[in-house]
């Protein structure tokens, strides 16, 4: 069996330690099979005759993910999200399964497109989902992460621009079928190791079309508090396609800056789970786009949160309020920063990527370029066809994920950018496992 | 895709031709001959009936919308394309069907509300144990093969509302046929929008002269002038394309449906669906079906 783990990870162990490691780790499908009572649902498939189990990814609030390798004539290599029981004990019990984990499964099954993460099959087996995915080899927060060590060295222009077109493919698919992902940031845009995006992580995607219950009623709140669009921030209820406009934004800067552009603090629910105003997020926005205005936003002045704006600008300092948007600036300094320019070996993003940042990072919804407009933009327009591989052309090779044997190993927790926040959705199924975490 | 019918599964998988219908039931009762002879149940279609009243009744204590109830006839569709009913407990897997829908259709209602509702009203045959629904839904979403995005005609009717120009009591009514269509074999046969149409023609052409009358289903409504030569009264309207004879609205649907590209002879065969449907209705006894389902439960021992 052949590990990709990068020397760090698993160099240290011993292989015996990692034969019995990874016996447990199997095991940790394996054991949830406990004896079966007759008439009871069993699968008719089970995980364990079709994968072997050779790491552990990453673990969220949904579950674990693992990586596998397909058996008895399977190939390639896949990655299993193993949705946990609601309640982890001695007995497992059947409890209902979550609404989130129903939406990611249903989506999932319907869904098809190059830039959309490709699902295998869905496994029920043993009071446990096991979502089996195509294995991604990267993510965009690791590539990120990549360009700052050792020291911070700028993604190529091209790179970034072709990175950036296969993210607006695949949304622009999410869209046009009114599937909204609200959960868009670095660690959920995979990139497979031929270079292709696959926008991954569903699990608070949703159905657009004339829902039953506006789309705000029961999630709370969605999207990491980085990638949080403004209006949403300002409690607007009628919330759209825009919000994943603006975390594609956020990306888009991160991609060029290597930082997440507005790194907020977000404030926690306090008891009676109202949901606060994120009013250290609104500030990092307003820094650099300065103040929305009633006059380019029209809508403000009705958001149930628009007199709490009005509060930051009575109670801060009125320095950066007064001012208009420095995201020209912040995009300077960036590109300079960076080393983009047009005679260095990273390129440049240019005026053209200055424009469609600005269309991203728009404040009022209604005016934010949709991702069909972003597409037709000179960005991509000018300068030459775009590879269906980011890679293509670049120097060096990036880090394998990284793969584990250890499945205690907690870790993306602390990782930057992939708090994953929100998840106030199934709040009636979610409110016990929410106070184990 | 997810709000795309053409390529959902919903067509790739869960549309059937008639013959291919009629070769899976034929299936399942082949394998179990001896509990088909044992207990027969009612028509297919008045068992359809009663599962719906008796959904309704769940969703009408949970205020849930239409949309989930209909989202959960299909599921029970689908399963018993899979199982054979006498394998099962049809409470559990109705009750199951609806909390699955519930969230599906973003009205989530939590499972020990949904268990105690459905205990207050079937306490023979749903226990208190929350795990059985728990297990029931890995099963149907298992037999559903996780498909579980049902594409409906009512949203259809909403956007050819205007195109047609619908006055509310025909959307109202449309709306009723629809909801009646459930009750048959129809959401297995045919897309969502020919069913939609359906119910469109159905209303326009057999407005009956009482609106008030058609709360919920169309059948009081239709179902007399329907059969008194209505089918008649119908194919006349769409083949009568020189427009002298029928009002106005109706000659605008007749054009229209000539300039779609929609499949006429499948929409004459469901108003067929529902007429036959409206006739059978008329057999109809809840408590028939009841001691029927119950006798099956019982002496199988279904519900444990």
């Amino acid at each position: 069996m052949s590990l990709t783990n990068p020397p760090s990870s698993s160099g240290s162990l011993s292989r015996t330690r990692v034969g019995n490691l990874k016996r447990s780790l199997q095991a940790t499908v394996d054991d949830a099979i406990e004896s079966r009572r007759p008439g009871g649902y069993t699968s008719k498939v089970r995980v364990r005759d079709r994968y072997n189990i050779v790491g552990f990814i990453s673990s969220g609030t949904y579950g674990r993910v693992y990586k596998a390798v397909g058996k008895n004539g399977k190939k390639g290599e896949f990655a299993i999200k193993k949705f946990k029981p609601d309640k982890e004990g001695e007995t497992i019990q059947y409890t209902g399964l979550s609404q989130s984990a129903i939406r990611e499964m249903a989506l999932c099954t319907e869904l098809s497109h190059a830039n959309v993460v490709q699902l295998e099959e869905i496994i029920l087996e043993d009071k446990c989902i096991f979502m089996v995915f195509e294995y991604t080899e990267h993510d965009l927060l690791q590539i990120i992460h990549h360009h700052t060590q050792p020291q911070r060295h700028a993604i190529p222009a091209p790179m970034v621009r072709c990175i950036m077109f296969q993210l607006l493919n695949g949304l622009l698919y999410l869209h046009t079928n009114w599937v909204l992902h609200r959960d868009l940031k670095p660690a959920n845009i995979l990139v497979t190791s031929s270079g292709a995006i696959r926008i991954g992580d569903l699990g608070l995607a949703r159905l657009f079309y004339k829902p039953l219950n506006s789309l705000f009623s029961g999630d709370k709140v969605v999207v990491t508090i980085w990638y949080r669009a403004p209006e949403l921030l300002m409690g607007s209820r009628h919330y759209t396609p825009a919000v994943d406009m603006w975390a594609i934004g956020c990306i888009f800067a991160e991609l060029l800056s290597l930082r997440p552009i507005f790194k907020g603090e977000e404030a926690k629910m306090d008891s009676k789970k109202t949901v606060p105003f994120q009013r250290n997020q609104m500030m990092k926005i307003v820094e650099i786009l300065g103040l929305p205005r009633k006059e380019s936003w029209p809508g403000l002045a009705s958001m149930p949160e628009y007199s709490q704006l009005q509060s930051l600008v009575l109670h801060r300092q009125p320095s950066h309020f007064h001012r208009g948007s420095n995201l020209e600036g912040w995009y300077q300094s960036c590109l300079k920063n960076g080393g983009y320019t047009s005679t260095s070996s990273a390129g440049t993003p240019g005026t053209d990527g200055f424009d469609l940042l600005s269309r991203m990072l728009e404040y009022d919804p209604i005016k934010r370029i949709t991702a069909e407009q972003a597409l037709e933009h000179p960005y991509f327009t000018n300068g030459g066809p775009i590879s269906g591989n980011c890679f293509e052309g670049i120097e060096g090779k990036y880090p394998h994920r990284r793969v584990t044997q250890d499945d205690n190993d907690i870790r993306t927790g602390s990782l930057p950018g992939t708090k994953r926040s929100g998840l106030q959705d199934d709040s009636l199924m979610r409110a016990s496992k929410r106070l184990k975490e | 895709m997810a709000a795309n019918y053409w390529a959902s599964s919903q067509r790739r998988h869960w549309l059937f031709s008639r013959e291919r219908l009629a070769d899976i039931r034929e299936g399942l009762r082949e394998k179990d001959k001896v509990a088909h002879s044992q207990f027969p149940l009612p028509d297919q279609r008045l068992l359809n009936i009663y599962f719906n009243q008796q959904l309704i009744k769940l969703g009408k204590r949970m205020s849930t919308r239409q949309q989930a109830i209909a989202t959960a006839q299909v599921y029970l569709k689908r399963f018993y394309t899979k199982n054979e009913i006498r394998q099962t407990s049809p409470y559990l897997v109705l009750t199951t069907a609806f909390y699955l829908a519930c969230k599906m259709e973003e009205c989530p209602q939590h499972i020990r509300f949904v268990v105690s509702e459905a205990r207050g009203l079937w306490p023979e045959f749903i226990t208190p144990d929350v795990a059985k629904l728990g297990e029931c839904e890995f099963a149907l979403i298992s037999e559903l093969s996780s498909q579980l995005i049902v594409h409906h005609p009512y949203r259809t009717l909403s956007e050819l509302q205007t195109d047609l120009s619908l006055t509310s009591d025909e959307v109202a009514l449309a709306w009723s046929v629809i909801n009646d269509h459930y009750l048959t074999d129809l959401p297995l046969l045919h897309p969502p929008h020919v069913i939609a149409i359906m119910a469109i023609i159905v209303a326009v052409v057999f407005k009956p002269p009482h609106p008030s009358t058609y709360a919920g289903t169309g059948q009081s409504a239709l179902a007399g002038s329907m059969r008194d030569g209505g089918g008649m009264q119908m194919l006349a309207a769409l083949s009568d394309k020189n427009g002298s004879g029928p009002p106005p609205k109706i000659q605008k649907l007749v054009s229209w449906l000539a300039e779609s590209e929609v499949d006429i002879k499948a929409v004459i065969e469901c108003t067929q669906e529902l007429v036959s449907l409206y006739e059978v209705w008329e057999q109809y006894s809840e408590k028939n079906c009841k001691e029927l389902l119950g006798r099956m439960v019982k002496s199988k021992n279904l519900d444990k």
